[in-house]
């Protein structure tokens, strides 16, 4: 589980949450039920943002007919990526919780 | 990562069963959050990231990642209003 550990480790609400779920967890076939979901979630969040961001970078690094490669675009293409990815989340769920403070939504 | 088989899940108490569907509406709601962010940042990066010579940001382009998703939101909530009053 490669790719749900990145990933686990990049949202940590999300593992938090888990961990208390599974601590309450009566039964231990719910408990493993649950941390079944959570991977699952984990690995398809891994894959879709490996698939954005080779989408993006290899729009951004690779230009013209693609004789040679370009690792220290790419590197600090991913770099970027990352941190929009963050710029973006905060942006989004303070927005959410604006509009849920002021009885929006 | 052992897998669950439907006698195991067949076995589940009423009150797993509700634990477990409590738990799916937060994944659920959590995961559309997590899909939403995948989307802005694939759009707006597109949008306000020229160069990528730097691993860092600048601010503008900070500024504008952060303006980009709240128009993107703006537009959102004109067009669900818009086709509520064609309605």
């Amino acid at each position: 589980m490669g790719l749900s550990s990145i990933f686990g480790g990049g949202a940590p609400s999300q593992q938090k949450e888990a961990s208390t779920n599974a601590r309450t967890a009566s039964n231990p076939i719910a408990k493993e039920l649950k941390n079944q979901i959570s991977q699952e979630l984990a690995v398809a969040n891994a894959t879709e943002l490996v698939n954005k961001i080779s989408e993006n970078c290899f729009e951004k690094c690779l230009n013209s007919p693609y004789s040679s490669r370009n690792d220290a675009c790419i590197d600090q293409c991913l770099a970027k990526y990352m941190r929009s990815w963050n710029v973006i989340s905060k942006a989004y769920i303070s927005r959410i919780q604006n509009a849920s403070a002021s009885g929006e939504i | 990562m052992s897998s669950l088989s439907t006698s195991d899940l067949a076995s589940l108490d009423d009150a797993s069963k509700k634990e477990i569907a409590t738990f799916l509406e937060g994944e659920n709601s959590k995961q559309k959050v997590q899909m939403s962010i995948h989307q802005f940042t694939n759009i707006c990066f597109k949008k306000c990231v020229d160069s990528v010579n730097n691993p860092d940001l600048s601010s503008q382009e900070e500024q504008c990642l952060s303006n980009c998703v709240n128009r993107f939101l703006d537009t959102n909530i004109r067009i669900v209003n818009g086709l509520q009053n064609t309605r």
